[in-house]
């Protein structure tokens, strides 16, 4: 396995400019997902920066560092492996399908960390062809959090690999918890604040050309603003969350959240303002053992 | 020495409940009351009958409303003889007051009575800013004119456009009976889809029983309607799941699980029970629907103690059952007045918890759960709606002409009111 170890982080648009160079890559099916691990050996966690992004997020001191945050310490090494040729396709056109985080020890701001992503399967998937990616923060060389990322390159005829399952399952009945305002300039606001500037997120003009009305919402922070309203008013140990995202959220909306609460298990799902189309569906694990 | 007489249930009137500021915005309670009250006169034919006793009650009273329920008599063909009195215990009224004329009956004070309850939120008795009334009050009694004008020059404009409004709260916690028992639902983990469960139930019972005909002699169309209006025969889980929880700001933020759907509403309406001796009944060839054979009442010290403040009746049963003799399975109907949803499964949860039924109520062993199809078999206030004191009464009638449908049987009443307590009963046949 190659390890490659990349220095501080660097501005969203420089990264973002190597991204938009990197898409000259052919789209085709891919047989086999290049072995890498790109490493960030050491960081810490700024609780200047955990701030804002509270603030975008809507979640409260009292919750502490929300399993979800760790996630944006790991965004410079997925930039700079899809921007390498390690990753088979060009990172404009891949659709974010699904992430599960898990996380054993609570963080708190200052916490000195080691990030590493690794590259992981290929899942042949009705749409086109996933690969994942695995994500993994070390606190003083102990694993503390963990995720799975799985991307999607839509169109892909006869992809390789494993049928792709869908994670998220349970068919509790779900029942209207909350609505939330998901305002028409949070693209830009959670980008800012999460460093991925993606067209499609920031701007109608700029995401039309990619083949979206208007902009869509960043599906890491609907994530988010769901776990806001679903995570307890105290800071979280051992927690799993594990979502899919259905269909795009179009800016400005209004969502509504649906829950069905088993003990310490929550299933979820973002919904339209009707309750009818979802825009996620996850659960919510708070405790050791995975659900 | 008085010997004790058996208490007869003749038959019940109400006018359709409405949902509050619809069919009776403009109705007062009184208007209401007699209503009813004509309603049962006319239905027993009691026109020009002296009665023993006939008392009822509004938990939302006008100050000028001290007579209510002799007010309305009067405007009844009723005997201008019979008396009349108020009462009021919160949303318990309505039982309570059947459970006062029947102990006169049963000692034979009196040979009969009607026993009810009304209730409007929409004409709510709204007073004065509480600062603008002491201002009147002195200006009233000041001796002089200067004085008086001297009182009502304290007098601003701000005091008339804030009011003192009725508070559907609780005077000692600040919080409202819907938050309350949100914390009650919290305590007892009633999840949100058993509490829509339940509602659903409710609705399609009590339509199943207007399609029944089951209301038909229980009911006098008012203002223009006929049924009661919270009813929705179409209703869905769906519909229910797709509700907002109202009450959990305060005490839940976000995780609520009371919604309108699994709530009463405000509602304006009102009952009446006809009691009697067998004896009194027999004479009029008037056939006896069900007895009214045992009552408790119970408080909770929902402040200090933090009992939630709905499960005085969880208290009352097993008082009422060790009276008896009876256990909680020897029922063939329970009418759980149905405040909200998640009020009635606290309730069924407690009565099934090994340490609630030992440590709080001091029993040996739990009293157990209860065959859930003998559950408000023909819906109840969460499809009804719940004028507060006017439920009592719906809910006598309803199940003394359950039992009298069945032949024989006894039936449970249990019914939660503000302030903690709660007031329950036995109807046998």
């Amino acid at each position: 396995m190659k390890i490659i170890e990349v220095g501080a982080r660097r501005g969203p648009l420089a990264a973002m400019a190597q991204l938009l160079g990197a898409a000259r890559k052919p789209a085709g099916p891919v047989l086999e997902l290049p072995q890498v691990t790109f490493v960030l050996p050491r960081t810490s966690l700024d609780g200047a920066h955990l701030a804002k992004y509270r603030a975008v997020c809507g979640f409260t001191p009292q919750q502490g560092v929300p399993l979800i945050y760790p996630q944006l310490l790991t965004f410079p090494l997925m930039m700079q492996f899809m921007a390498s040729s390690y990753c088979p396709w060009p990172a404009m056109g891949t659709v974010h399908l699904s992430n599960r985080i898990e996380q054993r020890e609570a963080l708190h701001a200052g916490d000195v960390l080691r990030v590493e992503m690794t590259t992981g399967g290929l899942f042949a998937h009705d749409k086109g062809q996933v690969y994942t990616l695995e994500l993994r923060i070390l606190r003083a060389d102990k694993p503390v959090w963990q995720a799975t990322q799985g991307l999607l390159r839509v169109g892909v005829k006869a992809p390789a690999g494993k049928a792709w399952a869908s994670s998220p399952g349970g068919d509790a009945a779900l029942s209207r918890q909350a609505d939330f305002a998901v305002p028409a300039d949070i693209g830009r606001r959670y980008g800012r604040v999460s460093g991925d500037m993606n067209p499609i997120h920031l701007s109608a003009i700029s995401a039309r050309p990619l083949g979206f009305k208007r902009a869509i919402a960043h599906g890491m922070w609907t994530k988010a603003r769901a776990l806001a309203a679903l995570l307890p008013q105290r800071p979280v140990a051992a927690a799993t969350v594990a979502v899919e995202f259905k269909t795009p959220l179009l800016l400005p909306a209004t969502a509504s959240l649906w829950v069905a609460r088993q003990q310490r298990d929550t299933q979820f799902e973002v919904r339209d303002s009707k309750g009818q189309k979802p825009h996620l569906r996850g659960q919510l694990h708070i405790g050791d053992s995975s659900p | 020495m008085t010997t004790i007489q058996r208490v007869a249930i003749l038959g019940g009137n109400r006018i359709p409940f409405a949902r509050s500021n619809t069919a009776y915005a403009q109705a007062s309670n009184q208007q209401m009351l007699t209503a009813t009250l004509q309603g049962l006169v006319d239905r027993f034919s009691l026109h020009g009958e002296r009665l023993g006793d006939v008392a009822a009650g509004a938990v939302m009273k006008h100050s000028r409303d001290f007579n209510l329920v002799r007010e309305s008599v009067l405007s009844t063909t009723l005997s201008r003889e019979t008396p009349a009195f108020d009462l009021q215990q919160a949303c318990g009224t309505g039982l309570e007051a059947c459970m006062v004329v029947a102990n006169k009956i049963a000692l034979g004070h009196i040979d009969c009575g009607i026993a009810g309850g009304v209730d409007t939120t929409s004409d709510a008795p709204i007073g004065v800013n509480e600062k603008m009334r002491r201002i009147l009050l002195d200006a009233a009694s000041a001796k002089t004119a200067g004085k008086r004008l001297a009182a009502l020059s304290r007098l601003r404009p701000g005091m008339l456009v804030t009011p003192s409004l009725p508070r559907n709260g609780e005077p000692r916690t600040g919080l409202s009976m819907g938050e309350h028992a949100e914390l009650m639902a919290r305590e007892w983990s009633i999840a949100r889809e058993d509490q829509d469960q339940l509602a659903l139930a409710s609705h399609r019972n009590f339509a199943r029983a207007y399609d029944e005909g089951f209301f038909t002699d229980l009911m006098t169309p008012f203002n223009g309607i006929s049924r009661d209006n919270n009813l929705r025969p179409d209703l869905s889980i769906e519909k229910l799941r797709a509700l907002k929880p109202v009450f959990d700001r305060k005490v839940a933020p976000g995780q609520g699980t009371l919604t309108a759907g699994n709530s009463t509403p405000l509602t304006d309406g009102a009952s009446a029970v006809l009691l009697a001796s067998e004896a009194w009944a027999k004479a009029r060839k008037l056939p006896v629907l069900a007895y009214f054979s045992f009552s408790e009442v119970a408080a909770v010290d929902f402040f200090d103690r933090k009992e939630g403040l709905l499960m005085a009746p969880a208290y009352a049963v097993p008082r009422l059952l060790a009276r008896a003799g009876l256990t909680l399975q020897d029922f063939d109907y329970y009418e759980i007045h149905e405040a909200f949803a998640a009020q009635v499964l606290c309730t069924l949860s407690a009565w099934e918890d090994k340490s609630f039924c030992r440590e709080r109520l001091g029993l040996a062993k739990p009293l157990g759960a209860i065959d859930r199809s003998r559950l408000n078999v023909n819906g109840s206030s969460l499809a009804a709606g719940h004028p507060f004191a006017a439920t009592g009464g719906r809910i006598v009638a309803t199940l003394a002409k359950l039992l009298a449908q069945k032949g024989a049987g006894r039936g449970l009443i249990s019914i939660c009111a503000a302030g903690g307590q709660g007031v329950v009963a036995i109807l046998e046949r």
